[in-house]
C-alpha cells in the first residue's frame, strides 16, 4: 500500500503525456522472433577455459614442450640417427653429469642433462625422442578416435549392427591388450608405422563401446523422440542432437586416449617390445641400468621426467578443456 | 537367472576358443617363422644342408610342422616287421644325389614318396654339397653337406586347436603305466606313508596311474591337494624345456626344503625329495644294490620332484596381488567417499592432484619413484626367494596398490557426486536426515554398485601377476612369462598364457555381473536379455 503513494509523480517533469509516453504497436512478426542472448558455443567452450588462471600456464606449458620436441631439433640439427655426437672423439665428454658437462661447455640449455654414453647431449637426445612419442600418440589418437566415434556411433543407432559388435567386443575384448600389441609387434619388425598399426588395429573397439553406450544413452531421450515424431531425419538427429552432447565426452576421452598412448609406447619398450627408433621409451629401456651407475641417473631420469611432464600436461589440458566443452559449464 | 548365466558360459566358453584360435593363427600362420632363429648358436653355426634340416626339426618343435626323415620311416617299418634288418641296411643310406642311389633304396624312396603323398606330406631331397678342397681341385663335402631326404607337413590351425583343446584336461586312470605293474587300483589310507604311516592324514593311492597319490594332505596352503585333473596349457621349449605352461606357473621355486620323508621301502631320511608327486616310469624299480635308490624306492614310482621353499610364480604373484587390491579397497573407497563429501575443499583438490598424477604419468615412471623413495626408508628393493623377511613384499604391494588406489578414488567420487544431484537425495534432504545418514544410507548403497562389478576382475588379476612391478623389485611372479616367452619366441606359451589370460577375464566379467546383480535388486537378468 504504501509503494503506491511512493510512486513518482509525473508531474514532476513538467511534460505533457505525449512527449513522456510514445504508442507502440504491437508488432505480430516480431512477437514470433525468440529473443535470447546471443550464444556461440565454441566462443563459450574458450571463455569458460580461460576463465581458470591455471589453463593458460598449463597451455604456455603444452606449446612449450611442442615447440621443443618439434623445432628445437631441427634448430641445433640433432637426429639421433645421423650425427647424435658432439665430441665422439673425446672419451671425456661420454656420461657426464650435467655439472661436468656445464664445466666444460660453459652453461648452455644443451647440457643441463649432462651427456650420454657416446657423449651426445641427453637434452638433445630426449626432446628428439619425444617428437617421436609424441607424433606416436598423436596419430594413434587421431585413428583410434576418428573410427571409434564412427563406429560407436552406427553401432549405437543400429540394434542390429549392436548385435554382430557386442559379439565382436566380447571377443576381441578379452585378448589382453599387451599380449595383442606384442605379438603384432613380433610378427613385424619394430617400425613407427608397425607400431602405430599394432595400437590401432584393435584400440578403436574400446573407445567404440564407450560412445556406443553414451548414444544408448540419449538416443532414447524425449528430446529426439520429439524431434523423430516431428520427422526429422536420423542423420540430422545424430548430427544436431547428440553430436553437441558427445563434444565434451569425446574431447574428455581424448584427454585420458593421448597420454596413454605415450604410457604405452615407455611400457613396451621397457618390456623389450618397443620401437626401433630412438623414441622416449627407448631412450628408457636403454637407459634403465644407469640408475645403479653413481652420476648416471639423469641418463635415466631425463626421459622419464619428460615423458611424464608431457602426459601430465595434455592430460590437464585435455581434462579442462572436456569441462569446458560441456555447456552445462556455460551458464 | 540359471537360464541366462548358462549362456553367458557357453558363450565364454566360445569367445575363449575364438582368442586362442586368433592367438595361434597370428602366431603360427602370420608372423615369420624364421625369426625363432635368432640368437640360436646351432643354427648361426650349422652350415648348407644341416642347417636346413635343423630348420625343420626346430619347426617341428616349436608346433610349425609335422616333420618326418627317411631313416624314421624305414625305422617305423622295421619296427612293424614290414622289414627285416638286411633290407633297412640295404636301404637306409641314400645316395649323394638321386641316380646315385642303389637299387634297394630306390625301391624304398618310392616307397617314401608314395607314403608321403598319401599322407600330405611334402618330400624335399637335397643333394650333397661339394666344394673344391683347398689344396688341389679335388672336390670334397662341405661342411654339413651332407644328402637328405625328409618330408614335412605343415599343420593348419585347426588341427592344431582341436589338439590343443584336446589337451586340455587331463585326467590320470589307473590304465595310465604301460606294462606289467602288478594290481591296478586305489588304496585309500587314513595313515599317509609317505609321513612314516603313523600320522593321521588321509590320502588316495593309485597303482597303475601317472602319479602314486591322488589326493594327499600336506602343510601347505590349501593343504589338501589332488593329482587326479591335470590343466595343460602346452609344452614350453626355449623358456623351460619340456615343462608345461601351466606347471611352470604353479611349480615352486627357490632352494630345496629338507624335510624328513619315509621312502617306499620304509627308509627314513632328510630330503628333498616331493613323494606325493612321485611319477611313473616304466621299469625304473631299482634292481641294482649299488643304486642309491635300491634302498629307497620298491615300485616304478620313482621320479619325485624336489621340494622348494619359496611359492609358486603364481604364488607370488597372486599374494602381492591380493594384498594390494584389498588394501586398495580399503583405503581407495573411503578416500574417495571423503572426496567427494568435501568438493572442491582442500583434500579433494589434494586427491585431485594424485589422481591426475597416477592417470598421466606412465607407470614405469611412478613404480621408480616409489623404489626411490622405498630405498631411502630402508625398505628392501630386490626381492629374494629365499628370505623369510615380510620387509620385501612392502614395496611391491605399495607399488601396485598406489595406483589402484587412485582408480577407485576416482570413480568412487565421480560416481557419489552423480548421485549428489538426483532426486531421491533431494528428497531425503528435505525429508530431515542428517547429510552422514544421507551419505551412508543412500548415496553410497548406489555408488558402491559399479565398483562391486570390478572386484572379481581385480583379485583374479592379481593372479597374471604384474609385469612392471615385478620386473623393477625382481620379484619371480608369472608377469614376466608372457614377455619372456615373447622374447624367446616360445610359442606354445604364448598361447597358453593367452588362453588363462582369457579364461580369467571371461570368469571376471560373469562374475562381477553376478555380484552386481546380488547388490543390486533392480539388475535382473532376465532384462539384460534383449
Amino acid at each position: 500500500m504504501d509503494e503506491k503513494t511512493n510512486l513518482i509523480d509525473l508531474s514532476e517533469f513538467n511534460m505533457s503525456e505525449e512527449e513522456l509516453f510514445t504508442k507502440f504497436d504491437h508488432d505480430t512478426i516480431e512477437s514470433e522472433k525468440i529473443t535470447a542472448p546471443r550464444y556461440s558455443y565454441w566462443r563459450s567452450v574458450f571463455r569458460v577455459f580461460f576463465k581458470k588462471k591455471i589453463n593458460i600456464v598449463i597451455l604456455a606449458l603444452l606449446a612449450l614442450v611442442i615447440v621443443f620436441a618439434y623445432i628445437y631439433p631441427l634448430a641445433t640439427g640433432y637426429d639421433s640417427d645421423v650425427t647424435p655426437f658432439k665430441y665422439l672423439s673425446d672419451l671425456e665428454s661420454y656420461n657426464m653429469t650435467p655439472s661436468q658437462a656445464i664445466n666444460k661447455y660453459g652453461f648452455s640449455l644443451e647440457w643441463i642433462f649432462g651427456s650420454g654414453k657416446s657423449g651426445e647431449s641427453t637434452f638433445d637426445a630426449v626432446w628428439f625422442g619425444s617428437s617421436i612419442s609424441l607424433s606416436l600418440a598423436f596419430i594413434c589418437a587421431a585413428i583410434n578416435m576418428t573410427i571409434g566415434v564412427v563406429i560407436g556411433a552406427i553401432w549405437g543407432f543400429s540394434k542390429k549392427v549392436d548385435m554382430f559388435m557386442m559379439e565382436v567386443y566380447n571377443i576381441i575384448g578379452n585378448i589382453p591388450y599387451l599380449l595383442l600389441i606384442s605379438v603384432m609387434v613380433l610378427i613385424m619388425s619394430a617400425s613407427f608405422w608397425t607400431m602405430v598399426f599394432a595400437l590401432t588395429i584393435t584400440g578403436w573397439l574400446g573407445i567404440a563401446y564407450f560412445i556406443r553406450t553414451q548414444v544408448v544413452i540419449i538416443r532414447d531421450r524425449e528430446y529426439n523422440l520429439a524431434s523423430k515424431c516431428l520427422g526429422t531425419s536420423t542423420f540430422k538427429i545424430a548430427l544436431k542432437n547428440i553430436l553437441p552432447f558427445m563434444t565434451s565426452i569425446i574431447v574428455t576421452l581424448l584427454a585420458t586416449e593421448i597420454p596413454s598412448y605415450i604410457s604405452y609406447e615407455v611400457f613396451l619398450s621397457y618390456v623389450g617390445m618397443g620401437l626401433n627408433e630412438n623414441s622416449l621409451g627407448k631412450m628408457i629401456e636403454v637407459s634403465q641400468n644407469s640408475i645403479f651407475l653413481q652420476g648416471r641417473e639423469i641418463q635415466f631420469w631425463a626421459p622419464v621426467a619428460v615423458a611424464s611432464l608431457i602426459t601430465i600436461v595434455l592430460y590437464v589440458v585435455g581434462q579442462n578443456l572436456g569441462d569446458a566443452s560441456d555447456p552445462r559449464t556455460h551458464m | 537367472m540359471k537360464k541366462y548365466l548358462f549362456s553367458r558360459v557357453v558363450r565364454g566358453i566360445i569367445s575363449i576358443i575364438v582368442i586362442v584360435f586368433i592367438i595361434m593363427l597370428l602366431v603360427y600362420s602370420l608372423s615369420d617363422r624364421d625369426l625363432i632363429f635368432f640368437g640360436d648358436p646351432v643354427y648361426n653355426k650349422a652350415l648348407n644342408n644341416k642347417k636346413t634340416v635343423y630348420k625343420y626339426e626346430q619347426w617341428e618343435k616349436y608346433g610349425y610342422l609335422e616333420y618326418m626323415t627317411y631313416a624314421d620311416y624305414l625305422n617305423e617299418l622295421r619296427d612293424s616287421g614290414q622289414l627285416d634288418k638286411a633290407t633297412f641296411d640295404a636301404a637306409v643310406s641314400i645316395g649323394a644325389t638321386a641316380e646315385k642311389d642303389s637299387d634297394a633304396t630306390k625301391v624304398y624312396v618310392k616307397k617314401f614318396e608314395d607314403y608321403c603323398k598319401a599322407n600330405g606330406f611334402t618330400v624335399k631331397r637335397l643333394d650333397r654339397v661339394m666344394v673344391k678342397s683347398t689344396y688341389g681341385n679335388k672336390l670334397s663335402m662341405a661342411e654339413g653337406g651332407e644328402q637328405k631326404l625328409f618330408a614335412y607337413k605343415e599343420r593348419s590351425v585347426f588341427v592344431r586347436l582341436g589338439e590343443f583343446l584336446k589337451n586340455l584336461i587331463k585326467v590320470d586312470t589307473i590304465n595310465f603305466a604301460e606294462g606289467d605293474v602288478g594290481e591296478r587300483g586305489l588304496t585309500f589310507t587314513w595313515y599317509d606313508p609317505a609321513y612314516g604311516g603313523e600320522k593321521f592324514s588321509p590320502a588316495i593311492m593309485g597303482n597303475g596311474t601317472q602319479h602314486k597319490y591322488l589326493v594327499y594332505f600336506d602343510n601347505k596352503f590349501p593343504f589338501i591337494h589332488q593329482n587326479i585333473v591335470k590343466i595343460q596349457l602346452g609344452k614350453s621349449y626355449s623358456v623351460r624345456q619340456g615343462i608345461d605352461v601351466f606347471d611352470s606357473m604353479t611349480e615352486s621355486q627357490g632352494s630345496h626344503l629338507k624335510t624328513e620323508v619315509t621312502y617306499p621301502t620304509g627308509l627314513v631320511e632328510v630330503s628333498a625329495d616331493d613323494l606325493h608327486n612321485a611319477t611313473y616310469v616304466a621299469g625304473s624299480k631299482p634292481t641294482d644294490p649299488k643304486n642309491p635308490n635300491y634302498t629307497r624306492f620298491n615300485d616304478d614310482y620313482t621320479n619325485t620332484p624336489t621340494l622348494k621353499g619359496g611359492k609358486s610364480k603364481m604364488g607370488y604373484s597372486f599374494v602381492i596381488g591380493i594384498l594390494a587390491v584389498i588394501g586398495a579397497y580399503c583405503i581407495g573407497v573411503p578416500l574417495g567417499i571423503v572426496m567427494a563429501r568435501k568438493k572442491d575443499k582442500l583434500l579433494d583438490k589434494l586427491g585431485t592432484i594424485y589422481i591426475i598424477f597416477i592417470m598421466a604419468v606412465p607407470s614405469l615412471a611412478y613404480i621408480f619413484m616409489f623404489k626411490a623413495v622405498g630405498a631411502e626408508m630402508g625398505l628392501p628393493t630386490t626381492f629374494d626367494v629365499d628370505s623369510k623377511s615380510a620387509l620385501m613384499y612392502i614395496l611391491p604391494i605399495v607399488s601396485l596398490a598406489l595406483p589402484s588406489i587412485a582408480n577407485l578414488m576416482k570413480w568412487i567420487r565421480r560416481y557419489m557426486i552423480d548421485q549428489m544431484n538426483s532426486d531421491y537425495v533431494k528428497f531425503a534432504r528435505s525429508g530431515g536426515l542428517s547429510e552422514g545418514e544421507i551419505f551412508g544410507k543412500h548415496i553410497m548403497k548406489n555408488a558402491i554398485i559399479p565398483i562391486v562389478h570390478g572386484i572379481p576382475g581385480s583379485v583374479l588379476g592379481a593372479m597374471t601377476g604384474a609385469l612392471i612391478t615385478e620386473r623393477v623389485y625382481t620379484v619371480p611372479g608369472a608377469g614376466g612369462l608372457l614377455v619372456e616367452a615373447l622374447n624367446k619366441y616360445d610359442n606354445s606359451v604364448i598361447v597358453g598364457v593367452a588362453m588363462f589370460y582369457a579364461v580369467l577375464s571371461v570368469v571376471s566379467v560373469i562374475l562381477g555381473d553376478v555380484f552386481m546383480s546380488m547388490v543390486d535388486p533392480r539388475i535382473s537378468f532376465s532384462t539384460k536379455e534383449r
